[in-house]
């Protein structure tokens, strides 16, 4: 009896009893659509911060003063520190940064909207990773001349434009110090992440707009992009020793390598992973012992026809194969329906929390050889129970 | 068909020299009920010709049945030694003991047992699905052995379509379609109207005409009239073994001989 004949019987007995192979498939179903839901959901979250850290030039450090420490107004960083550290020979781009929140006048002037009007340079786009969609980043020119000048991300310039060109156009912004009219100059596309966290938004600025119209002369912060990646922990330490001796102090300064963000998001998502498999192996485990039930119910029921198959000269190893096949094939069909099942559930709740829900081969294949294993783990007893029955005995069984 | 195959083993004459196809020495049987002992065959000997009809009678409880599971393969023997066309079967065991089922021996049963899902042709098929023959060569076999029953056009019926007697020639095509050497009735005609019953004898008549060795277990005289020979059994033993001078022949039943052809 070959793999053929066996499959075919086994389709024959599964189809005759619909309602039974369903829901005896039902808990594999709901085991293997969780992990695919979760992990297409969790892959596709991955994807999105592992390319939003990648287009932050894919290696950053952020100089920044140490809190705690007894800072003095000499210590603080400033945009001529910037310029010191564009010279080490590893710093691909650098940007000073200062930021504060406002608020910025909507399309009806009584509406506003919280904005994070972040000072910056030119090359702030290619640390942060803006995509631009309309017109020009700030520009050198615009620093020098502290012109005030803006770049917004396109969902507030439609909020606060509606569909007219925003370029050219003016922002009202208002800040604790007092109101300032920006002109818009370019706009970005949001990332996904902006939204998923609720992250502010976020508008560009020149450094020295900004610094000029707070009265202060220092900077939160100087993002450094390396163009060596491997060489970036020797960097950040060569970066905070410029520093020092610069502002002639010891060990104020504190560079943060960014990349290990994306490490620790990795790593949160990794142990949701773990969590949700390990949920998904009991809920297999359970559906294993679905199958493992139906299967004796079906050898009790089919005790007879074991009887005419023995009778006919099938062998013990014909009848343990065709009902092990059976059980493989309720458990991989489970596999497959959760799969599709779990594809779709992936795809509304992505749609939902504004994620693209990403299923690699790999997840699949492995789903479908887990759902198989556990057909022929749950199915091997029931089988072989098959396989010894004695023929006379299951003869006159009706 | 089965006929030619006999032919051929007639012809071998291999084994125990004797030429018998079932050759039973001494033959016991004793069943373990809890703390009782049940002799169910008691040092029988029993010799088939190739090419015989035999008809095995007896109440219930003679040990018939348990001769039949015996001489099928489908039991195994307490003590005792059985032939099977020349093959020592007694220490024969497990998956071997499944292909002698297989090859050497064609049950037709009381209750037909015929899978309820299978079309006519598909049950026909299943000695051959074990015996490993392919899918096309099983196919047309079995037609082969429909048409050989009278059945050529209901090949694609499911068994709750046919009539009883339907069913048993559908069994008959079955236990014929591996070209056996023994055909093992029990009690075919049980389930049937005497009408069908005639027809299975007559079918079975006919093969033994041909040359084909059948053991029939039957407690009705009618019926085992139909045979050459007459094995009776009590309590575990056999206490008649006759002749039967001249068989009755099953009545025309309306149908042309040639549609058994």
């Amino acid at each position: 009896m070959n793999l053929l004949e066996s499959f075919i019987s086994a389709a024959t007995s599964l189809s005759g009893n619909k309602m039974r192979s369903v829901l005896t498939m039902l808990g594999i179903i709901i085991g293997i659509s969780a992990v695919i839901m979760i992990t297409s959901i969790g892959q596709g979250l991955q994807a999105a911060v592992n390319g939003q850290f990648s287009k932050m030039g894919a290696a950053g450090l952020e100089v920044s003063v140490k809190l705690g420490e007894h800072v003095t107004s000499k210590d603080l960083l400033t945009v001529a520190d910037a310029a010191l550290l564009e010279t080490h020979p590893n710093a691909e781009s650098v940007s000073p940064m200062l930021a504060m929140t406002g608020r910025a006048r909507l399309q009806n002037p009584s509406e506003t909207d919280s904005l994070y009007y972040v000072g910056c340079n030119g090359s702030f786009k290619d640390v942060y990773g803006l995509d631009m969609l309309e017109g020009r980043f700030l520009a050198r020119q615009d620093l020098e001349n502290n012109a005030s000048v803006i770049v917004i991300d396109s969902n507030l310039a439609k909020r606060m434009f509606g569909q007219a060109d925003p370029i050219g156009l003016t922002l009202h912004a208002s800040f604790s110090f007092g109101n300032m009219d920006f002109t818009v100059v370019g706009t970005y596309k949001p990332t996904d992440l902006g939204s998923l966290f609720q992250m502010p938004t976020f508008a560009y600025i020149p450094v020295t707009t900004l610094q000029k119209a707070y009265g202060r002369s220092y900077l939160d912060s100087i993002y450094v992009n390396v163009k060596d990646r491997s060489a970036i922990e020797r960097t950040a330490v060569e970066l905070s020793k410029l520093l020092s001796m610069r502002h002639n102090n010891d060990g104020k300064y504190n560079v943060a390598n960014m990349l290990k963000g994306m490490d620790s998001v990795n790593t949160v998502l990794g142990g949701v992973t773990t969590f949700v498999s390990l949920v998904a192996a009991i809920s297999l485990f359970v559906g294993g012992i679905g199958v493992m039930n139906i299967m004796l119910v079906t050898v009790t029921e089919r005790t007879h026809e074991i009887g005419i198959r023995k009778s006919l000269g099938a062998t013990d190893g014909n009848i343990r194969f065709q009902f092990l096949v059976e059980a493989v094939i309720l458990a991989a069909m489970g596999g497959l329906i959760g799969i599709v099942a779990g594809y779709c559930g992936g795809m509304a709740l992505g749609g939902a929390i504004n994620v693209q829900p990403s299923v690699s081969v790999t997840t699949v294949a492995f789903t479908v050889f887990i759902s198989s294993m556990v057909g022929i783990v749950f199915g091997v007893y029931p089988a072989s129970k098959a396989a010894k029955l004695d023929p006379i005995e299951a003869l006159r069984h009706e | 068909m089965a006929g030619e195959a006999l032919a051929r083993d007639r012809e071998r004459g291999e084994g125990l020299g004797t030429g018998a196809i079932i050759e039973a020495r001494r033959l016991s049987k004793t069943y373990k009920v809890g703390r009782h002992e049940v002799k169910a065959l008691r040092e029988v000997d029993l010799s088939v010709a190739p090419g015989e009809f035999v008809a095995v009678m007896g109440a219930s409880g003679s040990g018939k049945s348990t001769l039949m599971n015996i001489i099928g393969c489908l039991d195994s023997l307490t003590s005792g030694n059985y032939f099977l066309d020349g093959e020592d079967v007694s220490s024969i065991a497990g998956n071997r003991l499944a292909a002698i089922r297989n090859r050497k021996i064609g049950f037709v049963f009381q209750s037909f047992n015929l899978l309820p899902k299978l079309s006519a042709a598909r049950n026909v098929e299943l000695p051959m699905v074990y015996a490993g023959v392919p899918a096309r060569r099983r196919a047309a076999a079995a037609r082969t052995a429909l048409g050989r029953v009278g059945l050529t056009d209901r090949g694609h019926h499911k068994p709750n379509e046919l009539s009883g007697g339907q069913k048993q020639r559908v069994a008959i095509a079955r236990a014929l379609v591996n070209r056996p050497s023994i055909l093992l009735a029990d009690e075919p005609t049980g389930n049937l109207d005497s009408r069908s019953g005639e027809e299975i004898m007559g079918i079975f008549q006919s093969l033994h005409d041909e040359g084909a060795t059948i053991v029939m277990v039957t407690h009705e005289r009618d019926i085992a009239l139909h045979a050459g020979r007459i094995v009776t059994f009590r309590d575990g033993r056999i206490v008649s073994d006759e002749k039967v001078a001249a068989p009755s022949r099953a009545a025309a039943t309306g149908r042309a001989p040639d549609e058994f052809a």
